[in-house]
């Protein structure tokens, strides 16, 4: 029998063939939005914070981009602009880069400080939501202007996390100082949800149904409601902690959760949040603001520490390496599937 | 030194016996040229890498060359923020006529490539804006590719202008809100400066001008010996126990001729401007031949969580005269990490010419207040800079447990302190330099520091501790940035334990009340009456001057019985500095002559 010589198209081929998450994996790309690299203090020679990424498969290297010292709480892209446009929410405002961070504007005035969170809406490139410490502001510009949105919250406005309803663009939800608050009408108006738990923290909605949100607290736990936000719950079999900053859904099987926060460590869920298991093996740094799953690879989730840099597990969580940025306190962490 | 710089320094020091004389407009510009050229000649020969040494070599059209080339040295790499910002555009504008292209260039493409941060506190605002605005003047028709934040020189310019409006009037209708800092006085000083100086657009250098004098008459009005005086936003160790060593002080000296001589790098850019004090303020500044109060609203900053109003009212009181002031804010939590809540400063035995209390206060609650990161982990950010916020022995900070209440110069301060609190325990600061310091039978501790008398009646039991050294902060006089730094400190501390706690601090000096000898005898008939049970805290006190006052914590507080109302305080009432809130106005009053800032008409009126 003679060998015969595969051309390059089809050994291509069969690698997708045989390993489509690996490959994909390869050219999704990780963001991560850096507050602070071990000390910094305004007016400093601080070392680079701000936005950072990397390419997982290709090299560990993390690559910064845009301004070099700002703290930067929050990062989001335009998943259809395949990374092209790209947002920065920090204490200068939202930064907005429309050719893949190589140049930027901050789209904001001297009147929009403390950016928490920014949440471009999929549907519109025009809509974007970003949380402050003085309550939600909304462009429909592109960026272009802002409009304050705190019509039914009450002081003090702090705001640090806004969704999108992935089944309805008109209903958001914030986690606000005095619970989670909901508004049907593009953030228009605003009214507590049934969770009236202060100082929330973090809302993330279940990838595949709208009406399944978890809530982080600053020490009151995790909460969960299945019905929009009518009534809560709070979910705490196997949790012995009470400040949580990150939750995550894996998006290939929804009832796998991620949870960490303030010493916690990570926890997980396999059955949607019901029971908790914490799965720190490797964690060095216990407090944790960001977690993110690899869309492409399910096995493969980040934990953005406070002071400690990245973490990343291979394993779902079994052990956990860490994924380079060392002493540095990580606010968030995206991966853009390309 | 140079002969040169020896003879300069003689004429400083005379020109400094002169101040007390009250000079004549003349005499008060000669010296302070005088001044002004001892504080920046310095720099004309300095070595190394800094704005201070560049600008001057400009500013004196010394080594052009050297100037140059440290200038392009300096912009290879950029940081420090606004503290970049506001010497990098300073020195550009006095050296532009003189420098290489080649400088220039380097200078905008700096300021094309590296974004400073805007920071997070008011004296970060006002130096990133008025820096920003005299950039965008200096570069116009730029489009945003030419700018490190991607706007236009236009839009740079309307956005700076647009905030530094907005501050000055809500400085000038509800009060500052990093107000009267010592230490941080210099940063807003140094960003008005700017628009004083360089601003083109007319409006903007009146502006500038009239925050100057806005700002330098809140100095004057509470200022001795080179000292700021009272309360205060925000103080560094080991300033607020050596009150000249405080980044302010070399204002006082630039513009009062007061205080001690300093090369302080923090007035270099002020000292070459064209920005001369009015003699209004130099009067109202020096002239200590009576006794008054200066009464102050200022405002809280920006509460973000944790709070029912974004700037609660501060209310500040201070008894000035030519030996002391006595000076307090209400108390609580006014400003994060390091307020200083009332302490009474003297003209003798330099360096330590303080006494003060305190409840040493952290708690993340304070700080998630103020600042928008996570709460439990804000501490650890905040001691990696301010390292002594969660020392239990530390000098500075407000508590949420600490309440004030002053009359002339008589101060009563009561706690009420919830068991489990950061510290159970709150301290006195008394320097060992004092002439006396004697714990009188009668409860009663009374120091003699000079002509100037305190006395401390301490409402619990209590401890002293002998200190003489310990790590501080301190905020650079000549670099520019707290560091840590060893000082050789030499006070006695004293510690009480009781939650529920006060003391009743009367001052006077030796021309009000005559020999110490009286003032202690007169301290042994004044014995205050005090209730301290948690939740029930109170002392009834008659006063030297036989006024009768009443606190009960938190903030029941009644003069010869009739209730005392805070909330009626104005922006300034005295003698010297009058301005209702929402006024938009100050008036400086000395003996007959008016000037008077009227911001809502960018007029200046005498």
């Amino acid at each position: 029998m003679t060998k015969r010589k595969l051309s390059p198209a089809v050994v291509f081929i069969l690698l997708c063939s045989l390993q489509p998450q690996r490959l994909a994996a390869q050219e999704s790309t990780v963001y991560a939005s850096v507050l602070s690299s071990k000390l910094f203090v305004v007016g400093a020679a601080n070392p680079n914070t701000g936005l950072h990424y990397q390419h997982p498969s290709e090299d560990t290297t993390w690559h910064h981009i845009g301004a070099a010292r700002i703290r930067a709480f929050g990062v989001a892209t335009d998943e259809s602009s395949k990374g092209e446009t790209l947002y920065i929410a920090s204490g200068n405002g939202v930064h907005k880069s429309t050719d893949g961070g190589t140049t930027w504007r901050i789209t904001t005035g001297w009147e929009i400080t403390e950016v928490q969170c920014v949440t471009p809406d999929p549907g519109n490139k025009d809509i974007v939501y970003i949380a402050t410490a003085y309550g939600v502001y909304k462009s429909t510009d592109g960026c272009a202007t802002w409009e304050q949105m705190n019509e039914g919250l009450a002081f003090p406005y702090f705001t640090q996390s806004i969704i999108i309803d992935r089944s309805d663009s008109k209903t958001l939800y914030c986690a606000f100082e005095e619970g989670v608050y909901v508004s049907h009408d593009a953030a228009a108006s605003w009214k507590r949800t049934g969770l009236h738990v202060a100082n929330t923290r973090v809302v993330v909605q279940h990838p595949k149904d709208p009406k399944t949100l978890f809530v982080g607290t600053e020490d009151e736990g995790l909460y969960v409601t299945h019905n929009g936000g009518k009534w809560w719950s709070k979910t705490e079999a196997g949790i012995d902690h009470t400040t949580f900053y990150a939750i995550a859904f894996d998006p290939n099987h929804p009832d796998t959760i991620y949870a960490g926060g303030y010493v916690s460590g990570v926890y997980k869920s396999i059955d949607g949040g019901v029971n908790w298991k914490r799965k720190s093996n490797g964690l060095e740094y216990q407090t944790i603001h960001s977690i993110a799953v690899d869309p492409a690879n399910s096995s493969r989730v980040y934990a953005g520490t406070i002071f400690g840099g990245i973490y990343h597990t291979e394993n779902g969580g079994e052990t956990w390496k860490s994924a380079g940025l060392p002493g540095a306190q990580i606010y968030r962490i995206v991966i853009q599937p390309n | 030194m140079r002969i040169s710089n020896l003879i300069l320094m003689l004429l400083v020091l005379v020109a400094g016996l002169a101040v007390a004389q009250q000079i004549s407009r003349d005499e008060y510009l000669k010296e302070y040229e005088a001044r002004a050229k001892y504080m920046t000649s310095i720099y004309d020969t300095a070595s190394g890498m800094s704005f201070n040494n560049i600008a001057v070599r400009y500013a004196h059209n010394i080594d052009i060359a050297w100037a140059d080339s440290m200038f392009i040295d300096t912009l290879k790499d950029p940081h420090g923020d606004m503290f970049w910002m506001y010497p990098c555009i300073n020195t550009y504008v006095l050296g532009k006529g003189k420098m290489s292209d080649a400088t220039k260039a380097a200078v905008r493409n700096a300021w094309k490539t590296y974004a400073p941060y805007r920071g997070d506190t008011e004296n970060h605002w006002a130096m990133y804006y008025a820096s920003l605005f005299i950039a965008a003047e200096q570069w116009p028709g730029l489009p945003g590719s030419e700018w490190y934040n991607g706007k236009s020189s236009d839009e740079n310019r309307m956005e700076a202008k647009d905030y530094l409006i907005h501050w000055i009037k809500i400085t000038t209708t509800i009060g500052q809100g990093e107000f009267d800092s010592p230490d941080y006085l210099p940063e807003y000083m140094n960003a008005m400066h700017l628009l004083a100086n360089f601003a083109q657009d007319a409006e903007m250098k009146q502006r500038g001008v009239m925050m100057m004098d806005y700002l330098l008459a809140d100095f004057a009005a509470e200022h001795l010996d080179g000292q700021y005086l009272g309360g205060f936003s925000r103080i560094y160790e080991p300033a607020v126990y050596k009150p000249l060593n405080s980044a302010g002080s070399a204002f006082a000296y630039l513009y009062f001729g007061t205080g001690a001589p300093t090369y302080s790098g923090w007035a270099t850019f002020a000292a070459l401007g064209s920005y001369r004090l009015p003699q209004i303020l130099y009067y109202i500044a020096t002239d200590r031949s009576k006794p008054y109060v200066e009464k102050e609203r200022k405002r809280v900053r920006n509460v973000i969580r944790f709070g029912n109003e974004k700037n609660p009212p501060v209310y500040k009181y201070t008894y000035v005269t030519k030996n002391y002031g006595l000076g307090s804010l209400q108390g609580g939590i006014l400003q994060p990490i390091q307020q200083h809540t009332w302490g009474v400063r003297y003209i003798y035995g330099r360096p330590y010419t303080t006494i003060f209390g305190l409840h040493p206060y952290w708690s993340s609650l304070e700080l998630g207040m103020f600042f928008p990161e996570e709460i439990k982990p804000l501490i650890a950010d905040v001691v990696a800079s301010k390292g002594t916020y969660n020392n239990p022995d530390k000098w500075t900070g407000g508590s949420p447990f600490e309440r004030t209440f002053q009359h002339l110069n008589t101060l009563l301060v009561l706690y009420d302190i919830v068991p489990g609190t950061t510290t159970e325990h709150i301290d006195g600061f008394f320097p060992a330099n004092l002439e006396q310091r004697i714990v009188d039978p009668s409860g009663w501790i009374i120091c003699k520091a000079g002509d100037t008398y305190v006395g401390w009646y301490p409402l619990q039991e209590y401890e002293w501790k002998a200190e003489k050294s310990k790590e501080a902060q301190v905020k650079s006089g000549t670099t520019g940035w707290p560091g840590a730094q060893k000082e050789e400190n030499d006070f006695w501390r004293l510690r009480s334990h009781e939650l529920q706690n006060g003391y009743v601090i009367e001052v006077r000096s030796k021309s009000e009340i005559g020999s110490f000898e009286k003032f202690v005898a007169s301290l042994r008939t004044r014995i205050p009456k005090s209730v301290l049970k948690p939740g029930s805290v109170s002392v009834r006190y008659t006063t030297l001057n036989n006024d009768k006052m009443y606190f009960a914590f938190p903030d029941v507080r009644t003069l010869n019985g009739k209730a005392v109302d805070l909330s009626k305080t104005k922006l300034f009432d005295s003698p010297f500095l009058h301005a209702e809130v929402g006024s938009e106005m100050l008036t400086m009053t000395y003996k007959g002559e008016k000037r008077i800032l009227d911001f809502k008409n960018l007029k200046i009126v005498e």
